[in-house]
């Protein structure tokens, strides 16, 4: 009997053993007609991660090291791909996303019907610390200039993602850049994306855990690198 | 007496990197190529530094007059700047190589035995 289709949220994790429990637990069980699994891609963390993201009904994969977020993510997608998910989503396991706003993006999906729907926080930018505004701002012009691609919230980790879309695009950043990648491809694949507002949840738990300026120079580093690769 | 010790500094730091990569050259982890470069450079290094009078002649071979120290000491930093970028390349790969390899066996070990076969 085949079974139901089913949305799989991949989730990177990097010691978020205070939160990820609770983040787990706010993802719906079924959104429209689909069964939803969350795949955790504990990226080395040294706390209980794993053992909370496990209890709490996820699969989870363990990297044995820290090797970037971007990664973390490349593997959880590929472990959705062979789950053969009809449709994919990505959010951060620090608190920062609402996970019962997966419901909306997945139906703009299918509503489109889109290939990518991206959750972008600076449409709603209420709550948000005018650094991190600011610096969102500076990345979509830096998005811009490598990947030649204007977006509302280039770095925004609240994704889905249609099957085909998934199978098309191509990833290899193991950092935050990963966020900008992704854009690059949905130019470079031509898929049909939509931006749709979410309210982004700034804790102090969240602010401490999301990018810092070092990180920002890192991605921006980063982008440059691949541009130059690419001419 | 700074000349005699920042001789025996480079004699004394020569003779490391060469015993070092000597023996990682005998161990197979460094390659002959590699080898060959740092002897040659660090050879040079020595060279220049028990004799520095060779500056003034490679100066004046290189331009007379025209070309003052600054010059040598520009290109002494551009061939620094070259290494660094090449350890800077060949670190970013074997980053990346670490990377797919923990990738693939986190996929082999935690996943692959589970779902070993895709859904129909």
């Amino acid at each position: 009997m085949r079974e139901p289709p089913t949305v799989v949220i991949v989730m990177p994790a990097f010691n978020e053993a205070a939160v990820i429990g609770t983040v787990l637990s706010k993802i719906p069980a079924k959104i429209e007609s689909f069964n939803t699994i969350s795949i955790v891609v504990d990226d080395g963390s040294i706390d209980l991660t794993d053992e909370i993201a496990r209890k709490a009904g996820a699969h989870v994969i363990r990297h044995m090291a820290n090797v970037g977020v971007g990664a973390a993510t490349i593997t959880g997608l590929r472990a959705a791909k062979q789950l053969d998910a009809e449709i994919i989503g990505t959010m951060d396991a620090d608190g920062q996303h609402d996970p019962a706003e997966l419901e909306r993006l997945v139906q703009c999906l299918i509503d489109g019907p889109f290939d990518v729907v991206i959750g972008s926080r600076l449409r709603i930018p209420s709550g948000m610390p005018l650094s991190r505004f600011a610096a969102n701002l500076l990345l979509n012009f830096v998005t811009f200039v490598v990947y030649r691609k204007i977006v509302s919230d280039s770095q925004s980790g609240f994704k889905v993602f249609s099957k085909q879309a998934l199978a098309a695009i191509d990833l290899n950043s193991s950092g935050y850049e990963i966020c900008s990648e992704i854009i690059g491809e949905i130019y470079r694949k031509n898929l049909r994306y939509k931006s749709v507002p979410i309210r982004a949840v700034y804790t102090r738990y969240s602010r401490a855990k999301g990018q810092h300026f070092l990180n920002g120079i890192n991605l921006i580093l980063g982008l440059f690198i691949r541009l130059m690769r690419r001419t | 007496m700074f000349l005699l010790v920042s001789k025996v500094f480079a004699l004394m730091l020569a003779a490391i990197v060469f015993a070092k990569s000597y023996v990682d050259f005998r161990s197979g982890t460094e390659s002959l190529k590699v080898f060959l470069f740092w002897t040659v450079t660090w050879g040079m290094i020595v060279v220049i530094a028990l004799f520095p009078s060779i500056i003034d002649y490679i100066l004046s071979l290189a331009g007379g007059r025209g070309v003052g120290l600054g010059t040598f000491f520009g290109m002494a930093i551009v061939f620094l700047f070259f290494i660094v970028y090449r350890i800077y390349v060949q670190l970013e790969q074997l980053e990346q190589k670490l990377t797919r390899t923990i990738q693939e066996l986190a996929l082999r070990d935690d996943w692959r035995s589970k779902h070993s076969e895709p859904r129909v």
